[in-house]
């Protein structure tokens, strides 16, 4: 059971020592709202992962952690329901494996809690040279999604069902958003982050959450917390029938259908939601899997995914464009079956089985993953929660989950005739 | 069965290591702690592995992808298939193809030995039938498009390709649309029977499961008794790549490139003190606290994915380099250029040092995931190695050894492999 403690108005610090682990990981979530302030927010994680007071430079920032044997700082923006979650975190070894009886611990957790509230900041400037960097690092990641087309049809897919939502927009910002994000908004940014944002700290492993819990409490002092409010709309149902294209000289079409999941907030049903995903398309037993691959040899990946932050499935398949009408009537075939029943018993229980194994975590980092996940929810559950939960699942609840589901957007990135790609 | 036990105690694990009547090798490295256990079996049967030696001693040549196509098959039987077996214990069960090896694996935390019967037994029992063939050639044809249409993995393919003249590196791992057409069930059990056999494989288990109760269950599921460890014929290449420059053009924003530095063997097989002593000197010169890393970042050639990394295995052995850049020439220029001053001036000790420390905190680091270690033990055994003998070799490593291996990266025997955009 994980131990939970408040630092400050919504600084939340949840942790879950092991010492059988050869780690300790912390990692701070800060959720916002997706408003204006994305670009400069992303811009900001980015500054802050590369210099601090203390190493006001990449290079010399990157050698201390090599010091600390190869200490992982790690930074991310993602969305976690209609909220954007910058994330930094580090991992580093436990203290009985240094060679000179020094603390990694504790000298990680104070790196971290420096490079977020001791950056290298003069005159309100991170240095214009290191933000005009990072905006030439950030629009090349976002240049650079589409590179991976699964990952780009899967993103432009719910961009477009959710093109009158905040979810619809990019966690990081539009490419013009970014250009324009001048060094006082990004400074704004930093001040409006240790304010406003909603704060996790999930500590796991060999890390002291006593330790880290009083490094960060100390700066938390200082600040005066006005946290902001961050709601996700949650939409029932699927508008009337849309349909996307995009053409790419590429050998493989993607398909990807999204379906509104007819939740009211992310906890909605989320047993029986969890089940009817996995067996419409999670595991090796799930109908998605047995037919479009397996019988049909129509594709060498077809799944479905939850979002339930959002309260949407989506699934998405690897596919010759010619095929698009024959995989995607499958797919809704498939669910109908999936709503009326079809479906063997034995396959439920697989399925419980295959979702306890998922929940049983073998690796700090992912138990960390699964608490900081939460960082905008109330209140914590622990994985065996969610494994009692989903025991109690039938195959009534199932059907049921299922006719919840309702398609809203259909987006296909489709071959162009003659793909170019000659050596 | 006799089991050997090693101990490393700094790191606080002790594996035991078996050989079974039949020739099959043992690994098993028990966690405490850990409710969980990762189970691997592997043959010594590649992409690499393009001939086999007939009854006459001489070697035929095989089809491209045969190895691959056999893993995606084996898991098929004449009444229930591996993954439905599986679902029964709720196992995740997969396999993995590579140049010099195919894996197949479980995790699971319930029904432990009962998962490893289920692994045991699957892999020990072929089943194909043309019908079966013809599906498999469906599904593995759309995971040959799905790979076509990725940047990362094609920048590394196309620089092989123009390194390597004769050495199978060269090939796709999954072969190629026309190669698997050439696959029939004959060809597949003929192939099996090569290569499938104990003498040939390793079984690496690490977590919640016990020596003695592996020792068990391998005594009442191995069959074969007889065959043993397959032969590699091993042939001298020239140095000099086919080529000293290859592009592509693909659906991608921005060019990529991988720089491949080929190099001289005249043995199969690196011995594992120089490769971690290039790991370290790599480490040390391209590394994000490098002032290599400096340079290309500030002058714009490459952003924060840029990586480098020793490729070695049976026969062949290649630096590479590579990331997104506007001029990978001229990315390429400055990375020669600082292999040659650093080959004449020495690598900076304090660098080294960093490295070396870096690269022991990962290593210690990895013994957390029961996957990574199970894949690791087997990996050790596949080259002639005990347990633990990376550790020991990283803390060998001496300056000297990694100015030694620096010197190995010659500019003659360099490609650049470029992806760029279609216009």
């Amino acid at each position: 059971m994980p131990q939970i403690r408040m630092l400050a108005d919504k600084v939340r610090l949840v942790s879950e020592p092991a010492d059988k682990f050869k780690t300790g990981c912390v990692s701070v979530s800060m959720a916002l709202p997706m408003d204006e302030r994305m670009a400069a927010n992303s811009l900001l994680v980015y500054l802050l992962k590369r210099s601090c007071k203390a190493y006001p430079e990449l290079s010399l920032l990157s050698g201390r952690l090599d010091e600390l044997y190869g200490a992982v700082l790690g930074a991310g923006v993602s969305k976690n329901g209609e909220a954007q979650v910058l994330t930094l975190s580090i991992t580093s070894l436990a203290d009985k494996f240094a060679l000179e009886g020094e603390s990694i611990q504790l000298e990680a957790a104070q790196l971290l809690a420096d490079v977020i509230f001791k950056p290298n900041v003069k005159n309100g400037s991170f240095g214009e040279e290191s933000l005009a960097m990072e905006k030439r690092l950030l629009i090349q990641r976002i240049e650079e999604e589409m590179n991976d087309k699964r990952t780009y049809a899967f993103n432009k897919c719910i961009s477009y069902m959710c093109q009158n939502e905040a979810y619809g927009k990019d966690k990081y910002g539009t490419v013009e958003e970014i250009e324009n994000v001048k060094m006082a908004d990004v400074y704004d940014a930093w001040k409006n982050l240790l304010s406003t944002a909603v704060f996790q700290i999930t500590v796991v492993g060999a890390a002291d959450a006593d330790k880290v819990a009083s490094v960060f409490e100390k700066h938390f002092e200082k600040i005066e917390r006005k946290p902001a409010g961050i709601e996700t709309v949650f939409i029932q149902r699927g508008r009337r029938f849309n349909h996307f294209e995009e053409k790419f000289p590429v050998n493989q079409g993607k398909l990807v259908m999204g379906f509104r999941a007819g939740m009211q907030h992310r906890r909605d049903n989320i047993f029986a939601m969890t089940v009817m995903n996995d067996i419409f398309g999670m595991g090796t037993y799930s109908k998605l899997f047995m037919n479009i691959r397996e019988k049909m040899s129509l594709a060498y990946y077809c799944w479905s995914r939850l979002v339930a932050s959002k309260g949407i499935v989506l699934v998405e398949s690897g596919i010759d464009t010619d095929k698009e009408r024959k995989v995607s009537a499958e797919v809704l075939s498939q669910l109908s079956d999936l709503r009326n029943g079809k479906t063997d018993p034995e396959v439920l229980e697989s399925s419980k089985r295959a979702l306890r194994e998922k929940h049983t975590f073998t690796t700090p980092e992912g138990i960390l993953g699964w608490y900081s996940a939460q960082v905008t929810c109330d209140e914590i559950i622990t994985p065996d929660e969610m494994v009692s939960g989903i025991e109690q699942v039938t195959m009534d609840d199932v059907c049921a989950a299922a006719k919840k589901l309702s398609i809203d957007t259909i987006f296909m990135l489709s071959a162009q005739e003659e793909a170019e790609n000659e050596v | 069965m006799k089991f050997k036990k090693y101990t490393d105690k700094m790191l606080g694990e002790t594996v035991y290591c078996g050989k079974h009547s039949s020739g099959l090798e043992i690994r098993v490295l028990p966690k405490e702690g850990y409710s969980s256990a990762y189970a691997v079996f592997g043959v010594k049967y590649g992409s690499i592995d393009t001939a086999v030696k007939n009854a006459s001693g001489e070697f035929e040549t095989i089809p491209e992808g045969t190895a691959h196509f056999l893993e995606h098959k084996l898991f098929e039987s004449e009444d229930l298939n591996a993954f439905e077996r599986f679902a029964k214990t709720g196992a995740s069960a997969n396999a993995y193809t590579s140049f010099e090896k195919t894996a197949y694996l479980f995790k699971g935390s319930d029904k432990i030995e009962e998962s490893l019967e289920i692994l045991l037994d699957f892999v020990q029992n072929p089943y194909f039938t043309q019908q079966t063939v013809e599906k498999e050639q469906g599904i593995i044809g759309q995971e040959i498009r799905m790979y076509q249409d990725l940047p990362d993995w094609q920048v590394m393919f196309n620089m092989l390709k123009a390194l390597y003249s004769n050495h199978p590196v060269r090939i796709d791992i999954a072969g190629t649309q026309d190669s698997i057409a050439q696959i029939d069930a004959d060809l597949l059990y003929k192939l099996y029977n090569n290569f499938y056999n104990p003498g040939n494989m390793v079984l690496s288990i690490v977590g919640d499961i016990d020596h003695k109760k592996v020792a068990e269950i391998v005594e009442k599921n191995i069959k074969k008794t007889e065959g043993a460890e397959c032969e590699r014929k091993f042939e001298k290449e020239n140095p000099v790549p086919v080529q000293d420059y290859i592009e592509e053009k693909l659906s991608v924003a921005q060019k990529q490139f991988m720089l491949g530095f080929k190099e001289d063997i005249s043995e199969p097989l690196l011995s594992l003190e120089d490769e971690i002593a290039s790991q370290i000197m790599l480490e040390a010169i391209t590394g994000k606290s490098s002032p290599l890393f400096k340079k290309l970042l500030d002058e714009e050639l490459i952003d924060m994915g840029f990586g480098a990394e020793l490729f070695n295995g049976f026969g062949f052995s290649c630096v590479m380099l590579g990331g997104t850049s506007k001029d990978p020439e001229k990315a390429s220029a400055i990375i020669k250029e600082e292999f040659a001053r650093l080959n004449e001036q020495g690598i900076d000790s304090a660098a080294f040092e960093r490295a070396k420390r870096k690269l022991y905190g990962r290593m210690v680091m990895s013994y957390n995931d029961i996957d990574d270690t199970a894949n690791l033990l087997m990996n050790l055994y596949f080259n002639g190695y005990e347990p633990f003998a990376e550790i020991e070799a990283c803390k060998g490593v001496t300056l000297e050894k990694a100015q030694v291996r620096l010197s190995k990266i010659k500019d003659e025997y360099s490609a650049l492999s470029v992806i760029s955009p279609i216009s």
